[in-house]
């Protein structure tokens, strides 16, 4: 029977798991509503006690109800551990709701486990706190666009909702960087609103793409949802793989040669991209476009650095060459990513209006010494290679 | 309040698994406007004395005052700038008072190289027998001797004198008076129980544990988790939630950052950004249930001056993707369903507690709305912004609801008026410390303190 279902799941979590089964637990566990768990947990209780009366089994229980304290009425809450609870009951002049509130193997010896409990599962289930509640509210909505500029229009993606807890733990300066260029360009740019990508590197792909196919914007807009899945799946691939071979990342990397070479591109620029989050998307897009014409040619070179430009890598990467920059320390701290970008042939026609805010000449002024970085990088890890040879030897 | 209605059903969960169990909508706010734009400030400018304040104090208030002042001793009452005194003529002076004393902590003192002294320690209170009251008006001052409590009175307040200047230069006081309650409000409160539920001090980011489960049990109870039906159907009238203040613990202001090292405390992350983060997770819970307001208060990453101004939405990104959440400032305005509501996180109530004899923060509280002034000591002793073209802290309309947060413990007064005012006065007492929240029911004025609690390793009874 469906009912029988879930005394099954209780007994499965109290004994074989010993866990504290709080009714708020079994209620985002089981998906019911919270007075159904705590009717659940009651019924649970009352049946294992009746066939088994040795049991070993722990009950807490919450009490509410008009307790007479200093002279007024005071409403009073509280949880309280199996033994106490006529004690309570008897101490409050009117008792408004008694329901059960955890069950548990082990006798408690405080609350602490109990808040635990509680903490942590609300905390996984954040988004949607209050779907198993008793109370509805209308009047909680989500900002819409205009009230909060930061988020794009929240129907558009329901990855939306997760972006700021995403955002926070992936790479606290996506979001922020995602959102003033949707608002500043209009256009192309305007296809950043239109996709309301969650991920900078959807953002910059798109970009690379539209960039790469400036009269069709129509037709960039409807590939960018078919690069995105396979640029994702690239992703998780990628990422999983962060330093490891440098071989895995060019695998990624001629697949997507074989499919498009500006998405091949575009998905290995987008991890510097996410590093030049900072100096804004449209540098990104400038690089995007500019690597594209020599990413072939400079492919070797930039096989150590690719694998380098997962997104989960560009901490990594970043503290790479910052090492490598407190070493020399006139070098500036510049992100990787516009190193290849004076490396490119003159940029392609949209590139210009993309790049209003980097103008070429500080890159270029910058080249050689990040050129001279960027060879660093290469013989650094060329260097550890030996060290590790000599340590091989040595060892 | 909530019992008696809840009473009926109160077992109802103990009981096998019953059909789709009842969702209660949340009464919606039917009303409800933020008054507390004087409070907001722009463009910010120190640049300016804090003398001006006080002369648009005693220019905001002196009107009243002097009209108060016939009431009380007769229309034909002379009323006197300091300057035009005549020693012997009884007559009214309004002034703000000035009290002199001794211990109060003075930084020219600290930093005077003469004196040589170490700055005092905090003291509770900094009143002595040897304080002395002064009257200041624009141009003078004068001593205050008579029938006057010094040890009551604080700096900064304004007020009418009537006596008559001495042959010594002193003024004997035969009686005092203060601007008294503001004029009222109309009444437009709601026909039916709606609560709005006023918790202090959550003091998250402390090193106790305690009080957690409390505040885990707070929300619970407000976003309909916990309870009974009844319960939670009483729950789902509560239509707000205002949290005055104090929502990190003074624990989390480390201060001795700024002293050591930077290689030890280069890696170390300030105890505010753990703490903002779990006040952003307990906002958010409630957000996605009711509309919550947040005051910041004295342990609040915010500005230290009064007002305190809101805090940052940025700080707290999972709730303010709900437009429930509303940040405001400190002190706080605002019409909810009708019903006006004023306070503040407790500081200017803790500052007069310090200086002055008065110990019971309800009556600290009521007297501030006596005197006509939310913060009279701002800014002798209670950071305060430079205002210079209105004092934004004079109380021009009586609200129906006049809370402090952050006090030793509950207690409300219903304050009636000679002209019809009726003000519910609330101490909203620290929650990290009692566990206690307040429940103001908007249709009839009342409020019925809520407590939570655990259990421990010592069991109470």
């Amino acid at each position: 029977m469906a009912d029988e279902l879930y005394l099954e799941n209780i007994d499965e979590f109290v004994t074989d798991q010993n866990r504290v089964v709080t009714y708020k637990w079994l209620s985002y566990t089981l998906g019911v509503h919270v007075n159904q768990a705590k009717q659940m947990l009651y019924d649970y209780v009352e049946r294992k006690r009746k066939e088994n009366s040795g049991a070993q089994l722990h009950v807490t229980y919450l009490v509410a109800g008009d307790l007479l304290q200093n002279g007024h009425v005071c409403h009073k809450v509280a949880v309280v551990r199996e033994d106490k609870l006529e004690a309570m009951k008897s101490k409050l002049s009117t008792v408004a709701s008694v329901h059960v509130y955890s069950i548990q193997k082990a006798l408690l010896k405080d609350s602490s486990p109990l808040y635990n409990t509680d903490y942590d599962i609300v905390k996984s289930n954040l988004q949607h706190c209050s779907k198993f509640s008793a109370i509805r509210c209308a009047a909680a909505v989500p900002r819409t666009p205009p009230d909060a500029p930061r988020a794009p229009a929240p129907a558009q993606s329901p990855q939306r909702q997760r972006d700021p807890d995403a955002a926070g733990t992936v790479n606290g300066h996506g979001p922020p960087a995602a959102r003033p260029p949707p608002q500043q360009h209009k256009g192309i740019m305007g296809m950043f609103a239109a996709k309301a990508a969650a991920k900078p590197q959807d953002t910059s792909k798109e970009t690379k793409a539209e960039a790469k196919e400036a009269p069709g914007v129509s037709a960039a807009s409807s590939k960018p949802p078919i690069k995105n899945s396979i640029m994702n799946n690239f992703f998780g691939k990628a990422a999983m793989n962060k330093l490891k071979a440098n071989s895995v990342p060019e695998q990624p990397k001629e697949e997507k040669e074989v499919v498009k070479p500006s998405v091949a591109v575009a998905e290995a620029e987008s991890s510097p991209n996410t590093v030049a989050e900072k100096p804004g998307k449209k540098t990104e897009s400038a690089r995007i476009q500019q690597k594209d014409k020599n990413s072939k040619a400079k492919r070797a070179d930039r096989s150590d650095d690719e694998e380098e430009r997962d997104p989960e890598n560009v901490k990594k990467k970043r503290r790479r060459i910052k090492q490598l920059e407190s070493d020399s320390s006139d070098e500036e701290d510049v992100p990787p990513s516009p190193t290849p970008e004076e490396e490119r042939a003159p940029s392609p026609p949209p590139v210009p209006a993309l790049k209003t805010e980097l103008e070429p000449a500080p890159t270029e002024g910058s080249a050689g010494g990040r050129k001279r970085k960027r060879k660093r990088v290469l013989k650094s890890k060329m260097f550890i290679d030996e060290e590790e040879g000599c340590m091989g030897k040595t060892g | 309040m909530f019992s008696e209605q809840a009473a009926p059903t109160a077992q109802g969960l103990l009981a096998p698994p019953s059909a789709e169990p009842p969702t209660f909508p949340r009464v919606p706010v039917s009303g409800y406007s933020d008054c507390s734009q004087p409070f907001r400030l722009g463009q910010r400018s120190f640049s300016r004395q804090y003398a001006h304040i006080y002369a648009v104090r005693l220019a905001g208030m002196r009107p009243g005052l002097e009209q108060r002042a016939r009431g009380r001793w007769g229309s034909g009452t002379a009323l006197r700038r300091l300057s035009e005194l005549q020693a012997g003529e009884k007559c009214c002076v309004v002034g703000t008072l000035f009290k002199s004393m001794q211990l109060q902590p003075s930084i020219l003192q600290e930093i005077s190289e003469e004196h040589n002294l170490v700055p005092q320690p905090p003291l509770p209170k900094y009143i002595q027998p040897s304080d002395e009251l002064f009257l200041e008006d624009e141009l003078q001052r004068i001593k205050l001797e008579g029938a006057i409590d010094v040890q009551r009175l604080v700096t900064g307040t304004i007020l009418a004198v009537y006596g008559s200047e001495q042959d010594d230069g002193r003024f004997l006081v035969e009686d005092h008076c203060f601007a008294d309650l503001p004029p009222p409000l109309p009444w437009n409160g709601p026909s039916s129980s709606r609560f709005v539920l006023l918790a202090s001090g959550l003091g998250l980011g402390s090193v106790s544990g305690e009080a957690l489960l409390s505040t885990q049990l707070l929300v619970d109870v407000v976003t309909g988790q916990l309870g009974a039906e009844g319960e939670q159907s009483c729950a789902a009238h509560i239509t707000r939630v205002i949290l005055a203040g104090n929502l990190l613990s003074q624990n989390t202001q480390s201060r001795d950052t700024i002293n050591k090292a930077k290689y030890l405390t280069k890696k170390t992350q300030a105890a505010s950004v753990e703490a903002v983060k779990m006040l952003d997770e307990i906002l958010r819970q409630l957000c996605t249930s009711v509309p919550v307001d947040v005051m910041p208060g004295e342990f609040d990453p915010t500005n230290y001056t009064l007002p305190q101004q809101p805090l940052h939405r940025c700080m707290l990104p999972l709730a303010s993707a709900y437009a429930t959440l509303h940040l405001v400032t400190n002190p706080y305005q605002a019409t909810l369903d009708g019903v006006r509501f004023l306070g503040t996180s407790g500081q200017n109530i803790s500052d007069i507690f310090k200086y002055s004899s008065m110990d019971d923060y309800l009556e600290i509280l009521e007297w501030t709305l006596l005197a006509g002034h939310i913060s009279p000591t701002a800014p002798d002793t209670l950071g305060c912004y430079p205002f210079y073209k209105s004092d934004p802290f004079i109380l021009t309309e009586c609200p129906h609801v006049y809370f402090c947060g952050n006090a030793p413990h509950f207690q409300s007064k219903l304050l009636q008026g000679k002209e019809g005012q009726r003000v519910l006065l609330v101490t909203v007492p620290d929650f990290s410390a009692t566990q206690t929240a307040c429940l103001v029911n908007l249709h009839d004025l009342t409020c019925q303190p809520i407590t939570f609690s655990g259990f421990g390793a010592d069991s109470e009874d």
